[in-house]
């Protein structure tokens, strides 16, 4: 009896297992913990958005911060929305029209409040779009939400109209005054309301899915579809809910930027998607679904926005694209050798 | 068993099933008393499988009616077999490994308030229901690190205490190894204790006499007996009544099998594989019978280089290669199980799917050319009698027989000379069935080696020169065919039989 129970006792797995366990666990924070510690040692300078001398001084920290608040809004959703085996490509176009929208709201007159609140539900309208298309049309979700990336960014561009290239002060129209304090002005320790309303957000999310229905039905929907329908669970409303709190961050997330920039531009959120995933993928997410963690991916954003931002210092932005691609290559390659990893032990 | 009282839980009267041409279930009536182990019995194609899903509301019955406790009981669902007091235990396991067991056991089923999970006392009484049935699994262990057996487990426990009083458990133990199996019977064994019911189906007759209660036999769809299996003489009488006295066969002893041995099987061990050894000869026909779980598809897959294996094969004098691609260029062709799915292209036409698996053979440069894939389609559709209106004619349009002739035009173009044939009839009307027979023959007869995985005693039977018998990974006997093959003798060594049984 006694050698059964030890056979298949449950927290005796291999060495090997255990370590690739840990590793996947916990190797973001060493990522960010090596990332630092290079940018620490690196001194600029000549650079105008930074400070000479050592480039991890305050003021370069709290603007780092500051230039994240979208992504990392952004990061926690998309990440509940793989762990349940689904994929939003149209973020970017989101982020754009919701630029745009606030933007224009904020410049015909419209207070802070309502504009913001207003973008929001448009967020989630455009969520609720790619949720009926893929749980009521059916339509695979990479295609389903390139069809929409399309579309909102087509609608963003409309929306702003020819012989200007974003909504901003000029022929008569004045940005209000408080248009960029959200992005920019420091509440609480000199950091913005944009990038506390993105750690509420990521500290929700959290809860959510540690203890809320809807990061179960996540995981379980991503892990073992079949499983989650016979159990009784509407797969089809959780995955709908996701792409709709999806679309709200996305808006959040133009919002952030559109304030930063003060100005409401269609294409601010282009490239978004791609960066989400990489986030997303670096925290650690199977690509299949199932596993994944919120914090993680906060964790992931802030890694590459430091590298995007300290990469912006050495090499010309037309860099990044590439850059970004070849991190992508490196994480999913990773990810699938961790995921083999985990299943020859 | 207790002094309880015993009632009836569940009873099934005159029920029927009819698929186009084949009555499934001709009839059956029984019923089951509480807090048993009822097992469930017949060779393949008895109608087990159909009255259970007609049971589990997978299929409608054509006629009859069910009840459960006494209860009229038709469900369209297995939801609603399950809202019965109905549940089942599918092979194919329903676990999230990526959550917890307590949270797999708790899925669906859990309090919240604003969408935020709250304490229950549902926690607690899964807790007890697991510690109850198995109390060595952690509630709060990652499914994923758990054994196949420790799954099914939980999927018990949850079955248990959602509510049901019967579970169905179909061939629980194909995938266990022995010490799982026993953990299993333990399991089933608390819960008849704890008033639940367990209709068990399989095909090995050992774990019949060890775990059950009563027994139900069918065969050819109808209901052959229900007893207590203490009333049953041993597995000789089960067996009996399994296959009555009428399978006939019609195997007339081929002329023409060579003495060149072409295939050479020593040891071959794998997953489920346990020291098989064995071989082919030129211009023979070999099956491989077993049930279910036996190891056919393995040993196919295995030859193919489908699958890892260690020991050796070899075809030809050469040892067989490790993918498929080496198996194929050597001589070796798979017509598998599932054909719509792994053998044809069902979205091409025939003329398409013909050369697929020897594309150089009729192309130049990379390009191949149209007139010689067309002349070798009409020369396969004329030869293996396909009945297609045209060439052109997309293989999903296609009957089950015809598909499966597109399947073996194929393997014929790719010049094998090894044909291994998975279950090679499956889903096929018995005009076809017949004329792939003939197929199969006049291969043979041309000098081809050809050996059928099969589950059909009639098939092996019927076109087969050597059989050899599986049970549980063992090649545990060949047999040579003829009129005085012991039909009794066969079904007790696949069903676990040991030699020295008295039949």
């Amino acid at each position: 009896m006694m050698s059964i129970t030890q056979q298949t006792n449950a927290s005796e797995l291999t060495f090997g297992a255990k370590v690739s366990g840990f590793f996947q666990n916990y190797y973001i924070y060493f990522v960010l913990v090596a990332v630092v510690a290079i940018l620490a040692s690196a001194n600029l300078d000549q650079f105008d958005l930074f400070e000479r001398g050592n480039f991890l001084n305050k003021r370069n920290i709290i603007n780092i911060l500051r230039i994240s608040a979208p992504l990392l809004v952004l990061a926690g959703t998309f990440t509940l929305l793989m762990v349940s085996g689904y994929i939003d490509l149209s973020v970017g176009s989101v982020m754009g029209l919701s630029a745009v929208v606030y933007a224009l709201l904020a410049i015909n007159g419209v207070p802070f409040l309502p504009a913001f609140v207003l973008t929001m539900i448009i967020g989630a309208g455009l969520g609720a779009i790619n949720g009926l298309l893929v749980v009521r049309l059916n339509i695979t979700p990479v295609i389903a939400t390139l069809i929409t990336l399309s579309l909102f960014k087509g609608a963003a561009l409309l929306l702003v109209q020819d012989g200007v290239s974003a909504i901003k002060s000029g022929n008569g129209l004045k940005m209000p005054s408080w248009f960029n304090s959200y992005g920019r002005e420091g509440v609480l320790l000199n950091l913005p309301a944009s990038f506390w309303v993105a750690a509420a957000v990521t500290i929700l999310l959290i809860i959510i899915q540690n203890r809320g229905t809807l990061g179960k039905y996540a995981a379980a929907t991503g892990g073992n579809p079949t499983a989650a329908k016979l159990s009784g669970i509407n797969t089809g409303r959780t995955v709908f809910t996701l792409y709709v709190i999806v679309g709200v961050s996305a808006a959040l997330a133009g919002i952030a930027r559109s304030s930063f920039m003060s100005l409401g531009d269609p294409l601010s959120g282009d490239g978004m998607e791609l960066t989400a995933i990489l986030v997303v993928l670096l925290g650690g997410t199977a690509f299949s679904g199932g596993e994944g963690k919120v914090l993680r991916s906060f964790v992931g954003a802030l890694i590459i926005m430091a590298l995007t931002v300290g990469m912006l210092t050495i090499v010309p932005a037309y860099y990044q694209a590439f850059v970004i691609g070849s991190a992508l290559l490196l994480a999913a390659a990773s990810n699938h050798f961790i995921s083999q990893k985990g299943k020859a032990s | 068993m207790t002094g309880q009282q015993t009632f009836t839980v569940l009873s099934v009267e005159e029920l029927t099933k009819d698929y186009p041409g084949v009555r499934a279930v001709d009839q059956v009536s029984f019923v089951i008393e509480n807090s048993t182990i009822h097992c469930l019995v017949g060779e393949n194609g008895a109608g087990k499988s159909t009255l259970v899903k007609m049971l589990t509301g997978a299929l409608e019955p054509t006629s009859g009616s069910m009840s459960v406790n006494g209860k009229a009981y038709a469900p369209t669902s297995p939801q609603e077999a399950r809202e019965g007091g109905l549940a089942t235990l599918f092979q194919e396991l329903h676990v999230v490994d990526e959550l917890t067991v307590l949270e797999n056991l708790t899925l669906g089923m859990e309090k919240s308030r604003f969408g935020f999970l709250i304490k229950s006392d549902l926690e607690d009484r899964m807790i007890k229901t697991l510690a109850a049935i198995e109390p060595s699994i952690d509630p709060t262990a990652r499914v994923s690190s758990l054994s196949v057996a420790q799954k099914q487990i939980i999927e018990i426990a949850r079955a248990a205490s959602s509510g049901a009083n019967i579970i169905i458990m179909d061939e629980p133990t194909a995938a266990l190894s022995e010490r799982e199996v026993e953990r299993l019977f333990g399991v089933i064994r608390r819960l008849r204790e704890s008033n639940v019911t367990v209709i068990y189906i399989s095909h090995k007759l050992d774990e019949i006499f060890e775990l059950g209660d009563n027994v139900t036999v069918l065969r050819d769809g109808k209901h052959i007996a229900t007893k207590p299996l203490s009333e049953v003489n041993g597995r000789a009488e089960l067996i009996e009544m399994m296959i009555g006295r009428t399978v006939f066969q019609n195997y007339t002893p081929r002329a023409g099998i060579g003495d060149k041995v072409v295939l050479q099987a020593q040891g071959v061990t794998n997953k489920l594989l346990k020291n098989v050894s064995f071989d082919i000869k030129e211009g023979e026909i070999v099956g491989f019978y077993g049930l279910v779980g036996a190891g056919k598809t393995e040993i196919a897959r295995a030859l193919f280089g489908a699958d890892p294996f260690e020991g050796s094969v070899t075809y030809k004098g050469k040892p067989v290669g490790t993918t498929p691609k080496e198996a194929i260029a050597s001589g070796i062709a798979l017509v598998p199980e599932e054909r719509r799915t792994q053998g044809l292209f069902t979205e091409l036409t025939i003329r398409e799917n013909v050369p697929v698996m020897n594309l150089p053979r009729v192309s130049k440069s990379g390009i191949f050319k149209a007139r010689d894939v067309r002349d070798a389609s009409l020369r396969y559709v004329d030869q293996l009698g396909i009945a297609t209106s045209s060439i052109e004619k997309h293989a999903e349009k296609l009957s089950g027989g015809n598909q499966q002739k597109v399947v073996f035009a194929k393997c014929l173009f790719s010049k094998a000379d090894l044909l291994l044939l998975d279950e090679p009839t499956r889903g096929v009307d018995v005009g076809a069935k017949t004329e792939i027979y003939d197929i199969i023959k006049e291969l043979a007869d041309e000098g081809d080696a050809i050996a059928v995985f099969s589950s059909e005693l009639e098939e092996v039977l019927g076109i087969c020169d050597r059989v050899f018998l599986m049970f549980d990974g063992h090649l545990q006997e060949e047999i040579t065919n003829g009129p005085d093959v012991d039909i009794a003798h066969i079904l007790n060594v696949v069903t676990g039989g040991h030699e020295g049984d008295v039949i």
